[in-house]
Formats: structure tokens, C-alpha cells, sequence
């Protein structure tokens, strides 16, 4: 395990709202998962900062996007895993629609500079 | 889950949190353990990943949005212990503002009752009452005649009704045996229909109890059904005997409703056209009118006050018609032009609609501006209290002032201790505010037992409804923040370590003077000489009222207030009446003489009359009016009137002798131009009277009126009238001689009805009760304004030289003399007090206007009362200071010294 990340971003709030929903979309993780997914996935260039984790948590929460309960981990630890509500689905689909729109068209500016 | 569940579900959260946050460090030091890390190395690599556990746990709160609340909730709890680790300090302030508040909170609610409640009628705002100048002078009248009533209905259309009632008088119904007083209104029978008001039982009044053939009926208020019957339902249906009447009772108003009169209870209301029958003779305006006959029929008794239900959109067309018809019969009656201005004058006369939304108010009058004086002074009390607690709090915050201190170091911001600490005084606020409402609802109706002129309380509905509990709540908070804001600033203003220099010892010099305290100090005494000299001016004026000659002897006559008219007597039987009750109230031991007059002394029922001097041409403008009173041969000796001129009447003055009359100066005065008047002649229109005395002036009605303008006649030569009056002159104990007179009359004869037997000097008193309450309540006001000032004073004096005990200690050792140290802190505190005299003389000067019209006597701008009210609070101040000075007087300073 290489605990250095390529990069480090200073992640927004909201993008790091996004990666979450994002990764408890095809499954439900816990907190410490969730954040190993994130680092998996993005090829250890994501590193979320492990204390920004949880309030985001909260934050999903409280606006009905995620729904987070306690369950026996395989290894047999207690944890709280989170999965999508139906509420949560449509705004990830929102977003991501949103994100392809933008990168698409930084892309296209940056692609024809 | 939405933000109120997460509020209260904070706790359960917080410890989800927790056992999550664990579950992740556990899973991560796993994770490294699996990848080689010695365990102790892997937990620690785990916990750096995470971040520290309490900030993450911290964001994750803020997250929840429940924030605010919460620190809200920690402050309070914390303010609750720190309030529970002082509770000597907390409950005494909890007690003080108890006091204040509720104080406060009692004189609203009883401003709100007098002032500013509606009637328990249905859309009070649509009520009016018809108002006119009255033709004789330009007071305010709301008399009309019946058939006056009548037309003034048929120009309205039949949507708008009015509705009449006479005043509210004293009648007696029969029960058990004797005469038992109650209230009663006579009433149009549509009077409840236009009002809005429903029954508790039975029915109430209509239309039809009008009409001459319907069955006598009488409607009883639910306060009486509940005193009188018990809440028997039995009574609907049954018979009472009103002024001897009979009468059926039809049914009971719904609770809550007592007429129109805010202060004035009334028991039972009946048609208007009973009123010969009940010989009903409320307040009237006469003209070309018997009295003596029923007055339905008359147009020139006016009796009633008209009342009219009127929606907005129609008002204006309402007055207009009503308006015109006013005027219409205004021109009419005064075809007659010989009499140019007088017929000018009685042509102002104007007919308005006045609203009636809150009742008639005789209270609203009288009360108006002491209320308002007192509600200056108990939020000055409120004040002073705020002003002391602020100090004390200010003290106490110093002395935990290393505690703030050691929350700076760890992180705490100024605006959290700012909040803390004004949390702190909000919950002890509060807390006084709930003890408040016990003080105020004792206080209210204290008040108003203290306002009623007579042995029973004004019926005033005083309610902790909905107004006086949100005023309370309102005054709770704003004395909180009062209270509040300057130990708050304090607190806020708390360095990291700066009480742990020198051992705790505040270094600067400004801090250990308490500047904000003093400051405090200063305005309590400056408030406190507002409250003294207020007091002052009200306990003189009442002086000077109960010094006023009355022109008799007050204190030793006793009045028995009779109602011979009420037991149903006729004129003829009246002399028999009058003789017996003579001779029996005259063998009573302890009695030297007795009388009998019409009306009694300071009862305040008078007739007044219009008297003419024969060959005195008079300007029409000039004040004709008289009073006048029928009086038995012993009067003058009884109640002490000295006869200045002439002789009192005798026995030889009787019916078909000459008619004759005694005077009073004012009377002689105003009538002749001089006190040589015995021998002249005068009379209403002819002369038919000669002056046979002069008395000296005299003050039948009330101590505040001037000398009255008074013709006394014999008894003997108007047998038709009815005495109200038996005086007596009690040489023995009054009590006992009053116990004696009230059998005397009943052995005359038992169904005479005898309001009370009283010394005429307390009739009188009654009508200071208004001076007495104001003097009575701006001196406690004053006695705890004076006694907060001195604790204040003696707080932050004893504060200030226990914290220079060091400084003082030093002077002493390079030589100082206690003297010099004792009088070093008195001058200190003689400055506060002269610099809050300066300050209170200066917010005096504004308010002087409010007690202008209190005071009697003496100007509200009286030196002598004001310079008192300052030697006073400096002899209070310097007394307060004395003990503390003395203290620092007797530092030793080796022991001061060694103490550092």
C-alpha cells in the first residue's frame, strides 16, 4: 500500500459530494472503504482527505442522497455502510450529465487552443 | 431525516459517529497490520490518516445544521450549573427579578384590562354609543328620551338597529328574608340581540319583553346566577322580587358578559319599560318633565344611552342620518329667539358616534394617568434591578475571570463566552419570569383592591391570557439582555492568561475600579432619585388632601346609608319613617345628636338646581347651579357645620310656614357678592326661599372639590322626599355605636335596606384612593429603589477595596492614616452618588409632566421634595460605603503584603 497519492487535490466540496455518490452507486461501502475505492479506482491519484470524508457523509445524509446503516463487515468488524436512495440516483445521473457537459467543453477550448 | 429529528436526535448521532469513526480506524489499522505494520505503529499511522478524531467529529456536526441549537442547549446547561453552584446569588436574583417583572407584568395587565381590551361581544368594533353635547352645557351626554329613542330609530334603515339601557344602579331583591343589594340595568328589549351576546341558560331579553301586555321578565349575568343561586337551573323559570317587583327570571347570560362598563359588574338586566314599576331613578336630564310619573311616555326625560350596531361600510351614512335628525329636533325645541346667546350655545349641540369596542369607562378616566405614572415606576424598579444584577454579575465574572481566561487558551472565541454569557443571564431572566407570573397575578388584583374606592373590589376581569403572558415573556428577554449585555462585553473581553499574572490579580488599574459598575452604580442611584422624589410628591399630596377643611367634623360622624325609596315606602308613609328612625337612632348610648338628609356627606350623590336672585340681572353665561340638600333640624349640630350667621333650622320651620333656607358662603358669595345675606330672598324661579343661616364653607361631596355652592332646606317642608342619609355624632367607640345604629334601624323597620354604616371620614377617603394607591406604591417603589442603590453601591465599594487590599496595603506602609484611607474610599463613592444625583435631577425634569396632574397642593417641580429625596439617597450612599471603607481602613499591611 502506498500511502503517497500522485496528487493531492484540495478537493471541492461538491466534487468530493460527487465521487462519493459515485462510489456507493453499484455498491454499498463503508466510510474507510469508500475512501480505499476512491484511491483504487482513480489509480492512487485521489487521495481523499480522510477527515472531509465524514462530514460529506452527514451532508448526503441529511439531504436523503445516501442512506447509511450498520452492518457486519466480511472481516467481522461492525461498520456503517452506505448505499443510493432513489433521490441520490438522480442527482449522481444529474451531475455526471453535468460534469460531461463541462469537461467536454473545457475540452473542446483547451483541445482547439 | 429532517433538522428537527437530527436536533433531537443529536445525542444517539454523536455516538453513531463515534462508533463509525472507530470502526474506520480499526479497518485501516488492519489494513497496515496486513501490510507488515507492527500494530502499536499501525494504529498511530491510522489515526494521522484520519486526521484528529474530535475535529472530524466536529465538521461532521456542523454538517448536521443543528449547530446553533445545540451550543444554544450546552450554553444553557452550563448556565444552569454555574447558576446551581452559586444558589444563594441565583435564587436571590431569580426572587429580584421575579419582583420587578411581575410588578411590571401586574399593572399592564391591569393597563390592559382598564384600557385596552374589548368587550366580550361579538364584533366590538362595529359597536357605538350615540354621543351628544349636552343642551344645558357642553359636557358630553349620551342621554336621550324614549320617544327620542324611537325616532332616532326610524331613520335608520332595519339593518342598523339601536339599542337603549339606562345607567347601572343599585336595586334590591329579596332573599331569605332581607334586602340584598345587586346591580341592575334596565334595557331595550333588542339590547342583546344588537350586542351579540348569547344565554347560558333559558333566553335572554327580545323585542317583544318591549310591548306593555308581555309578562315581566328579568335576565340574570352569570357571576350573579353563580353568587346569588348557586348555578341552581331551577331559577330560570322562577320568581325574585326586584325593589319588591316581582319579576320571572327568563334566563342567564353567558359567562364573562357583564355589561358594557369596564369596572362595573352588572347582576341582572330588565325591559326599559318597567321602569315605573321597579321605581327605577338612575342618572336623568330633566326638562318640562314629572319625575314622578313613568318615563316612557315623557320627551323631556332623557334616560337612556343609545347604542347602535353599525357595519364600516355603512357608518358614515349612520351618523349623517342619525346627525341630521339630532339636529333637525335641536332647531325645533329651540324655535324660541328671545333668548339669543343661550340659544346659540344650546345650538352647538352635535350628535357623533363614538366607538364603543372597549366599553364605557369611568376607570379609564380616573386611572388613565396614574397608571401610566405607575407603569413608569415599576419599569424603573425593573430597572434598577437590572442596573444591581448587572453589577453583581459583573463581580462574579471578574472572580471567574481566570476561568475564561483558561477557555481562551483552549480555543474558545469572544462571541461563544459572549453568548455563554449572556445565556447566563437570559436563563436567570427567564426563570424570574416564571416566578413572575405568581407576583403578577397577586400583584394585579392587589392593585386593583387598592384602587376600588369602597369595601368590594372594582370587578375588573384581570386574565393571564395570551397579552399579559407574551408581555411578560417580551419583558423577560429584554431584562435579560439588559442584564446581560455589559457582563457579556466583559466576558468577551477575556485574555488568554492575563488573570494568571500576578497571581491572579487583574494588573491594570482601570479593571480593578470596575469602570462598567460604576457606571451601573451611578444610573441606580440617578433612577432611584427619580422613584424618591416621585414618592415624595405623592405622600404630600395626600397629606394636603387629608388636611383640607371640609368645613365639618368628619372623624365623628357616623352615616348610615339607607334606601327607603328601594324598600318600597311611599311619599305618605315617609314622615312616620323619618320620626321613628329619629327616636330610635337617638337613644343609642354614645349618641348626642342625629339627622336625617337626603343626601348623604361624601357619597357623592347631589341634585343640583338652578337659582335666580329676584332683581339681580344676571349675563346669560353666569352659573346658576346650586346644590341642594333637605336636612332635619338637628343636621348642622350633628355633623359639625358651624353657623357663621342666622340659625340653624327648628322645629317651628314646618310645612305651610314660611319657606326658608340656610347657605353656604360659596353659595352666598357667587349669588349675592357678599356673607350679609340672612333676611334676602331666592328661589328657582320666583323668590320663593328666605335665607334664615349662613354656614361656612363646606365640602359635602369630596375632599378634591372646591367649597360647594349649598342650599339646605328642612326636611319638614318636602315630606315627599326620600332621606338617603342617617347621621349620627358618635362620642363613643364608632365601631360599636355603628353596631348599634344598623339594629336601631332594623328595629324601625327589618326590609329597610342599609348599605353601610360608616364614619364619614372614610366616605371621604374613598375618593383618595387614587392619591392613597399612588402614595401607598411610589413609596415601596421608592424604599426598593433605595434599598437596591445601597446594595449596588456597597457591592462594587467592597469589590474595588478588596481588590486593592494590595495597593492599599502599600499606602499604608509608606505612612498613609486609616482616616486618610477611609475617607480616600468614602470620597470615591460620595462621587458616584453626586454624579447619579446630577444625572437623576436631569431625567427628572422630563418626567415631571406625568405627575402633573397627580399632585395637590404643591408644584410637581417642588425643591423642597427633590433636595429631600437627595440628602436621603446620600445618607443611604455614604451609610453603604461606611462598612466597606471602614475595612480598608483596617488593612494590616504586613498581612496585605505577605498575601501577594
Amino acid at each position: 500500500m502506498n500511502p503517497d497519492p500522485l496528487v493531492k487535490p484540495d478537493l471541492l466540496q461538491g466534487t468530493l459530494d460527487m465521487l462519493v455518490l459515485r462510489t456507493v452507486a453499484d455498491e454499498a461501502l463503508h466510510g474507510y472503504a469508500i475512501a480505499q475505492r476512491i484511491r483504487l479506482v482513480s489509480g492512487d491519484r485521489l487521495a481523499i482527505p480522510q477527515g472531509s470524508l465524514y462530514p460529506s457523509l452527514r451532508r448526503l445524509e441529511n439531504q436523503a442522497l445516501i442512506k447509511g446503516e450498520w452492518s457486519t463487515a466480511p472481516s467481522g468488524r461492525e461498520a456503517r455502510v452506505y448505499r443510493l436512495t432513489a433521490k441520490g440516483r438522480r442527482r449522481l445521473d444529474a451531475e455526471l450529465r453535468e460534469w460531461r457537459e463541462l469537461t467536454t467543453a473545457i475540452g473542446l477550448v483547451l483541445g482547439n487552443a | 431525516m429532517s433538522w428537527l429529528s437530527r436536533l433531537l436526535r443529536s445525542r444517539t448521532l454523536d455516538r453513531d459517529l463515534d462508533r463509525e469513526l472507530r470502526a474506520h480506524l480499526d479497518l485501516m489499522t488492519d489494513d497496515l497490520i496486513r501490510s507488515g505494520i507492527p500494530p502499536e505503529e499501525a494504529r498511530r499511522q491510522a489515526a494521522i490518516a484520519l486526521g484528529g478524531v474530535e475535529q472530524v467529529k466536529e465538521a461532521s456536526r456542523d454538517a448536521r445544521g443543528t449547530r446553533l441549537v445545540e451550543d444554544w442547549w450546552q450554553d444553557t446547561k452550563y448556565a444552569v450549573r454555574s447558576l446551581r453552584r452559586a444558589p444563594g446569588f441565583s435564587l436571590a436574583a431569580i426572587l429580584t427579578l421575579a419582583v420587578g417583572i411581575g410588578a411590571n407584568t401586574a399593572v399592564w395587565s391591569v393597563i390592559d384590562a382598564v384600557m385596552f381590551r374589548s368587550l366580550p361581544v361579538e364584533r366590538s368594533g362595529e359597536l357605538y354609543a350615540l354621543r351628544h353635547s349636552a343642551p344645558s352645557g357642553d359636557d358630553p351626554s349620551y342621554l336621550f328620551s324614549y320617544p327620542g329613542m324611537g325616532r332616532l330609530r326610524d331613520v335608520l334603515p332595519d339593518s342598523i338597529p339601536i339599542s337603549g339601557m339606562g345607567s347601572i344602579v343599585r336595586m334590591y331583591v329579596a332573599a331569605a328574608g332581607r334586602a340584598e343589594p345587586m346591580q341592575a340595568q334596565l334595557v331595550s328589549g333588542n339590547w342583546f340581540q344588537v350586542l351579540g351576546v348569547g344565554a347560558a341558560r333559558g333566553r335572554l331579553l327580545n323585542p317583544g319583553d318591549d310591548d306593555a301586555g308581555s309578562p315581566p321578565v328579568a335576565v340574570l349575568s352569570h357571576t350573579y346566577w353563580d353568587r346569588q343561586f348557586g348555578r341552581d337551573p331551577a331559577i330560570v323559570g322562577g320568581v325574585i322580587r326586584l325593589n319588591g317587583y316581582p319579576l320571572t327570571v327568563a334566563g342567564v347570560v353567558e359567562p364573562g358578559f357583564g355589561g358594557l362598563t369596564v369596572g362595573l359588574q352588572v347582576d341582572l338586566w330588565i325591559p326599559l319599560r318597567l321602569q315605573a314599576e321597579v321605581r327605577y331613578s338612575g342618572g336623568a336630564w330633566s326638562r318640562d318633565a314629572n319625575t314622578d310619573e313613568p318615563w316612557l311616555p315623557q320627551d323631556g326625560i332623557a334616560w337612556l344611552t343609545l347604542v347602535t350596531r353599525t357595519p364600516a361600510g355603512a357608518f358614515q351614512q349612520t351618523e349623517a342620518r342619525l346627525a341630521g335628525q339630532f339636529r333637525a329636533e335641536l332647531l325645533e325645541r329651540n324655535s324660541d329667539t328671545s333668548d339669543a346667546a343661550g340659544r346659540a350655545r344650546r345650538l352647538r349641540a352635535q350628535l357623533v358616534l363614538e366607538p364603543l369596542a372597549k366599553g364605557f369607562s369611568p376607570l379609564r378616566q380616573a386611572f388613565a394617568d396614574p397608571l401610566q405614572a405607575l407603569m413608569v415606576g415599576v419599569g424603573l424598579v425593573l430597572l434598577i434591578a437590572c442596573a444591581n444584577l448587572a453589577g453583581l454579575l459583573i463581580a462574579r465574572g471578574a472572580a471567574r475571570s481566570q476561568e475564561a481566561s483558561v477557555r481562551v487558551a483552549l480555543g474558545a472565541r469572544a462571541g461563544r463566552l459572549f453568548r455563554q454569557s449572556l445565556t447566563e443571564s437570559l436563563t436567570l431572566a427567564l426563570a424570574g419570569g416564571l416566578v413572575s407570573l405568581l407576583v403578577a397575578w397577586w400583584g394585579g388584583h392587589a392593585l386593583v383592591r387598592a384602587a376600588s374606592s369602597g369595601p368590594q373590589p372594582i370587578p375588573l376581569t384581570l386574565a393571564l391570557d395570551a397579552r399579559v403572558l407574551g408581555f411578560a415573556a417580551l419583558l423577560s428577554v429584554v431584562t435579560g439582555l439588559l442584564l446581560g449585555l455589559a457582563p457579556a462585553w466583559r466576558a468577551a473581553r477575556a485574555v488568554p492568561f492575563g488573570s494568571f499574572q500576578a497571581g491572579g490579580r487583574i494588573a491594570a488599574r482601570s479593571l480593578h475600579r470596575l469602570p462598567l459598575g460604576r457606571l451601573l452604580v451611578v444610573s441606580q442611584i440617578a433612577l432611584s432619585l427619580v422613584l424618591l422624589a416621585a414618592a415624595g410628591l405623592f405622600v404630600r399630596t395626600l397629606r394636603n388632601f387629608l388636611a383640607v377643611d371640609t368645613g365639618y367634623a368628619a372623624e365623628q360622624v357616623l352615616e348610615a346609608r339607607v334606601d327607603p325609596r328601594g324598600a318600597g315606602y311611599s311619599q305618605e308613609a315617609l314622615p312616620g319613617l323619618y320620626q321613628r328612625l329619629l327616636d330610635a337612632v337617638r337613644v343609642i348610648p354614645g349618641v348626642s345628636s342625629v339627622s336625617l338628609s337626603m343626601h348623604g356627606l361624601g357619597v357623592g350623590a347631589q341634585r343640583i338646581s338652578d337659582f335666580r336672585v329676584p332683581g339681580v340681572d344676571r349675563p346669560p353665561e353666569f352659573n346658576r347651579q346650586g346644590q341642594e340638600n333637605f336636612v332635619t333640624p338637628g343636621y348642622f349640630a350633628t355633623v359639625g357645620m358651624v353657623m357663621l350667621r342666622g340659625r340653624p333650622f327648628t322645629d317651628a320651620d314646618r310645612l305651610g310656614g314660611p319657606r326658608v333656607a340656610v347657605v353656604s358662603e360659596a353659595f352666598a358669595r357667587h349669588f349675592f357678592g357678599t356673607l350679609d345675606v340672612v333676611g334676602k330672598r331666592f328661589g328657582y324661579d320666583q323668590p320663593q326661599f328666605e335665607i334664615v343661616g349662613l354656614v361656612r364653607d363646606v365640602r359635602v361631596n369630596a375632599i378634591k372639590q372646591r367649597p360647594t355652592r349649598m342650599v339646605f332646606r328642612p326636611l319638614s317642608q318636602v315630606p315627599e322626599e326620600y332621606v338617603q342619609s342617617v347621621e349620627a355624632r358618635a362620642d363613643g367607640a364608632p365601631a360599636e355605636v355603628a353596631r348599634m345604629m344598623r339594629f336601631a334601624i332594623a328595629s324601625v323597620d327589618p326590609d329597610l335596606p342599609v348599605r353601610e354604616v360608616v364614619p364619614v371620614a372614610e366616605l371621604l377617603s374613598r375618593g383618595l384612593s387614587r392619591e392613597r394607591l399612588l402614595a401607598r406604591l411610589a413609596g415601596v417603589f421608592g424604599v426598593m429603589a433605595l434599598l437596591l442603590a445601597a446594595i449596588g453601591l456597597y457591592g462594587v465599594v467592597a469589590y474595588s477595596v478588596a481588590q486593592r487590599t494590595n495597593e492599599l496595603g502599600i499606602r499604608m506602609a509608606l505612612g498613609a492614616r486609616p482616616g486618610a484611607v477611609r475617607a480616600m474610599v468614602l470620597r470615591d463613592s460620595l462621587a458616584m452618588v453626586l454624579t447619579g444625583l446630577a444625572l437623576g435631577i436631569l431625567l427628572w425634569l422630563p418626567l415631571q409632566g406625568l405627575v402633573r396632574n397627580l399632585v395637590f397642593g404643591l408644584s410637581p417641580r417642588d425643591p423642597t421634595t427633590l433636595v429631600t429625596a437627595a440628602v436621603i439617597l446620600s445618607l443611604v450612599g455614604l451609610l453603604a460605603a461606611a462598612l466597606p471603607a471602614s475595612r480598608a481602613a483596617r488593612v494590616d499591611p504586613a498581612q496585605a503584603l505577605r498575601a501577594q
